[in-house]
């Protein structure tokens, strides 16, 4: 495999290699220009992804970084006299400056996500242009920039600025291909498909967009440094203008947004399509027959054609290969949770160390109070049922704890340490993982991807290659691995839960938080989890189980927590607390406790 | 590719059929061009936002092609037209002419349409030493290569020569503007005559009211009418762009107000003249399709063949104005250099040019003055009975036209 992998990347390095000689071929000028503007317009489509493809934050305000790129190199090595190379790093710095500036208050908030989001970044582009426009920057008079010094890099001019285009495609293509192969790309693509879960499981969200903005915003504007002296003149209304965004999206989503390379795919074949019908004759219907191809091909390929073209290679793939040789098939999973090393199986001896406090916990959305003043200790390597009725706030007590909601007032703390003033991801870095009452996969990834991410990202933190293993040896005890490429949408149910549990179990958690992971199972599949649950236990892992299914909370709980219209009602041993006539009441009404 | 070569046949004969113009056509004591064709290259937005500009140019361009190769062509051989798309975008204009030059391997190229097209071409022109001509460039100081020439007679400095002509129009009303209000679009070459305008104004002691800068796309012009009204001016000047003139009439008209006198730099043509509000507006021009200027060689020709396709066409002012006249000019002084230097040299057509000038549509023009800019001819227009007419200076108004200034 390393040796593939060498013979692979020396295969690229000898492309690009050869790639940046062509000026030297002699070839006509004009192909150093057409596969500049080919390299450009990669670059910008690219580019955009990084934050837009990846995490799903569509952007249509790349040109305010493209633009403030070119303005800044404009700026610098007209009325500055800088060298047009130094003014480059600055074109990209003053872009990823703009790009966090703006991300460090937009992220924050929840409620700018989708398409406020997209307005936002709209309203960015007019915001800088107008900026530029009315001050001396532009002032409206346009920046000529044909007389800008450019050293030679190559023989010809047209050279230069090819190779300045080559280099900056490849580096983004590298920065891309990196980003999407690393934590970084795999919490881009959790943010994609579900930020808050992917915040739950331990990905700092808040960190990761900014990261992806700003690298996206600097790629931006070093290519808009380029390109300012490619255009040699420079106005506020074409630099920006809707025709960046808009063509940097369709590219984008034509090849696939989120693939590395997608975008390149489509925007080698949108820009090689604005020179395919330039004839001054058919002008009009050349550029028809493209929108109309552009439109088919979305319709026919939604997912964009490197995405789809790879789902039909890895179909085909898997058709010519043997079936995977599966200890089991799914649903007759071995219910024996691994092992790690020096894990202690938990004595039966009733637990006394406690893991977490809960203290006059409170918790209101707007005048509804779902949580008043709870109060609750968890035992170490305990199984702790919460139950209670509809709306006594079972899931919010979960919210609250592993940080989806901010507390109103009161503390949490684990081990001793106050979380209750945490972000998610940091609750979950801590060792405190949850399943969700409604299974809430990252639908565009793999089962396999789905439980590696928990691994990477939870309290195991584990690199790519151990986040594999330990995610396949969870997916053998939940009896899902001979799914494990296909995704969630795939799976039925039962596998969604035992999927949700999965990934949750390979986190490593100190504390697991089940919520009502066996409503919708069968008889036979509610008995399988029982025991996957009790082999969970045994490993020392503390959970909380919320479950209204009796059976199963008397038959798995150490101490029993009811709550009810949010404020905790009755803690006690499992059985004494399901014999209390006041719990009896509050589940079935006054006559049967009687 | 566009080749006009053969369609020139047939065109021509559908140009004589056009009454006045077939004595102009009447090629037959002439040699036909024969030989391999000389190719020229050439964008033109033909699509995008200068699009509706860019069809002006392409019919004024193929009227002048036909013309050339109805009389004996480029040294005797044929024109070639090889005209290219550049879809309104400054860096596919760039590429195409590195297309045109490297690839196609035309001989000659001419410029695109505006600003930002143009210097991008200019630029290609410049690393290859070709001759280039264009019309559309408002801004001359731009235009640093020495073999770049304007077929439009800007003068070196339209940002101190014009506002004089238009100022020398009002002050030879029998009530001269006291103030002046000066609005503009924040577009190149629109800002850059009203900060001259401006200047001028203020040098002969006119109190300018109001400057004031909007941004290029405006299309709620509600306030800035107030701030019109308000400063109440003797005379309005209006860097306007297209239909921004409409756009701030009618703005005014609803708050009652309607200024004294009105000047539109590069108004849509049509729209303004055949608007309730456009009536005595004042604008820019170098030609109109009228007495004195139908005097001159190829303007009736120009003029009836240009009407005639541009109303095919549905360009929406069908009569020739100086955009199409300047695109024909372009033509104009690539025939007189390679006619007139008897070669297809770059270098020896520019010194040909620099040193004989041309005689255009727009009459003698020479290149001897900065940035290769000679005499400045720009004139001053005015809708009259839903017509413009040139009222300014007036030795170039038709007979018994006059300047109206209420």
């Amino acid at each position: 495999m390393t040796a593939q992998r060498t013979i692979s990347g020396a295969g690229v390095a000898a492309g690009v290699g050869l790639l940046a000689l062509l000026p030297l071929a002699g070839l006509p000028a004009f192909y150093d220009s057409f596969l500049y503007m080919i390299f450009y317009w990669i670059s910008l489509a690219t580019s955009w992804a990084i934050l837009s493809g990846f995490a799903g934050y569509f952007s249509f305000g790349h040109a305010a970084f493209f633009g403030a790129g070119m303005y800044t190199t404009a700026t610098l090595s007209t009325k500055f006299g800088v060298p047009f190379l130094v003014t480059l790093p600055a074109a990209a710095a003053v872009a990823a400056a703009l790009a966090f500036g703006i991300g460090a208050v937009v992220f924050r908030l929840k409620r700018l996500r989708g398409e406020l989001f997209a307005l936002l970044t709209l309203a960015v582009s007019f915001v800088v242009a107008t900026i530029i426009l009315n001050t001396a920057i532009d002032g409206g008079a346009g920046v000529l920039t044909s007389s800008v010094s450019v050293p030679r890099l190559m023989p010809t001019p047209s050279g230069t600025i090819y190779l300045l285009g080559l280099i900056m495609c490849v580096g983004t293509l590298a920065i891309t291909y990196a980003i999407a192969h690393s934590r970084l790309g795999l919490g881009l693509f959790a943010i994609h498909d579900d930020e808050d879960v992917a915040e739950v499981k331990g990905i700092p969200t808040f960190r990761y967009k900014l990261i992806a903005f700003a690298v996206s915003a600097a790629i931006a504007g070093a290519v808009g440094g380029v390109h300012a002296i490619y255009v040699g003149f420079l106005t506020v209304s074409e630099t920006f203008g809707i025709s960046v965004p808009l063509y940097v999206v369709l590219m984008s989503v034509l090849g696939g947004a989120r693939h590395w390379l997608g975008p390149a795919v489509g925007a080698a074949i949108i820009a090689a399509s604005l020179y395919a019908f330039t004839s001054g004759e058919q002008a009009m219907i050349g550029r028809g027959i493209v929108a109309f191809i552009l439109v088919v091909a979305i319709l026919i390929l939604p997912e964009g054609i490197v995405p789809s073209l790879r789902r039909w290679w890895q179909r085909r793939q898997s058709r010519r290969a043997a079936p995977p040789a599966m200890a089991d098939a799914p649903g007759i999973a071995t219910v024996t949770a691994p092992r790690e090393a020096g894990a202690t199986v938990a004595n039966l001896h009733p637990p006394t160390r406690v893991v977490l406090e809960v203290g006059d916990v409170h918790k209101a959305f707007g005048g509804l109070h779902a949580l008043r003043g709870v109060t609750l200790d968890i035992r170490e390597g305990e199984i702790l049922g919460l139950v209670g009725p509809n709306g006594s706030g079972k899931t919010t007590l979960i919210n609250v704890i592993t940080g989806h909601f901010p507390l109103t007032s009161g503390s949490i703390r684990l081990d001793g340490m106050e979380i209750g003033n945490l972000a998610a991801h940091e609750i979950a870095a801590r060792g405190v993982a949850r399943t969700y009452q409604i299974p809430r996969p990252f639908t565009h990834l793999t089962v396999l991807d789905n439980v590696a991410l928990a691994a990477a990202f939870g309290a195991a933190d584990l690199g790519r290659a151990a986040s594999l293993v330990e995610a396949r040896r969870w997916l053998d005890f939940t009896g899902l691995r001979a799914k494990e490429n296909v995704l969630p949408a795939d799976l039925n149910l039962h596998e969604r839960k035992f999927l949700e549990l999965a990934r949750a179990l390979a986190a490593r958690p100190r504390l697991l938080l089940l919520d009502e992971v066996l409503s919708g199972l069968n008889p036979a599949e509610i008995d399988r989890a029982i025991g996957m649950i009790r082999e969970i236990r045994a490993q020392g892992t503390t959970i909380v189980f919320v479950e209204h299914l009796m059976r199963a909370v008397v038959e798995l709980c150490d101490r029993i927590a009811v709550l009810n219209e949010g404020a905790l009602f009755a803690l006690g041993e499992a059985g004494a607390v399901m014999r209390d006539p006041r719990v009896v009441s509050i589940y079935l009404g006054k006559a049967h406790a009687a | 590719m566009t080749r006009i070569t053969r369609p020139w046949r047939r065109r021509h004969v559908l140009a004589g059929m056009a009454g006045a113009l077939s004595a102009g056509l009447a090629s037959a004591g002439r040699a036909a061009p024969s030989g391999q064709p000389v190719r020229v290259g050439s964008t033109l937005s033909l699509t995008g936002p200068l699009a509706q500009t860019g069809i002006v140019h392409k019919i004024a361009g193929e009227i002048a092609v036909e013309l050339i190769n109805s009389r004996n062509g480029l040294l005797g051989r044929p024109v070639e037209w090889v005209l290219l798309d550049d879809q309104s975008k400054p860096e596919v204009t760039r590429s195409l002419y590195e297309k045109l030059i490297t690839v196609d391997k035309v001989e000659l190229i001419t410029g695109p349409y505006a600003t930002a097209p143009i210097l991008s071409a200019m630029g290609v022109a410049q690393r290859y030493q070709k001759l280039f001509l264009q019309s559309s460039m408002g801004i001359p100081k731009h235009l640093t290569y020495e073999m770049a020439f304007p077929a439009t007679p800007f003068g070196p400095e339209p940002n101190k020569s014009y506002p004089k002509v238009v100022l020398d129009a009002m002050a030879g009303t029998p009530t001269p503007p006291k103030s002046i209000a000066i609005l503009t679009s924040k577009f190149p070459s629109a800002q850059f005559m009203a900060e001259g305008t401006r200047d001028v104004a203020k040098e002969r002691g006119l109190n300018v009211a109001l400057y004031l800068e909007y941004e290029f796309g405006t299309r709620d012009f509600g306030a800035i009418a107030a701030r019109v009204k308000d400063a109440n001016a003797d005379f309005l000047w209006l860097g306007a762009l297209g239909l921004d003139s409409n756009l701030l009439l009618e703005a005014m008209k609803k708050l009652d107000y309607t200024p004294k006198r009105h000047f539109h730099l590069y108004p849509a043509p049509g729209p303004l003249a055949l608007s309730p509000d456009g009536d005595l507006a004042l604008s820019s021009t170098f030609l109109e399709p009228a007495p004195p200027f139908t005097d001159r060689a190829d303007v009736p020709q120009l003029a009836a063949m240009y009407k005639e396709r541009a109303t095919k066409a549905n360009v929406p002012y069908a009569e020739l104005d100086a955009q199409g006249a300047g695109m024909y000019s372009q033509w104009q002084l690539l025939e007189q250099a390679v006619n007139g230097a008897k070669s297809l040299d770059d270098k020896v057509l520019a010194q040909w040019l620099k040193k004989n000038g041309a005689d255009t549509v727009f009459g003698k023009q020479r290149f001897d003055g900065a940035f290769n800019h000679g005499e400045p001819g720009q004139m001053v227009r005015q809708v009259q009975n839903k017509k413009w007419v040139v009222v300014w200076p007036t030795q170039f108004a038709p007979p018994g036209v006059k300047l109206i200034a209420p």
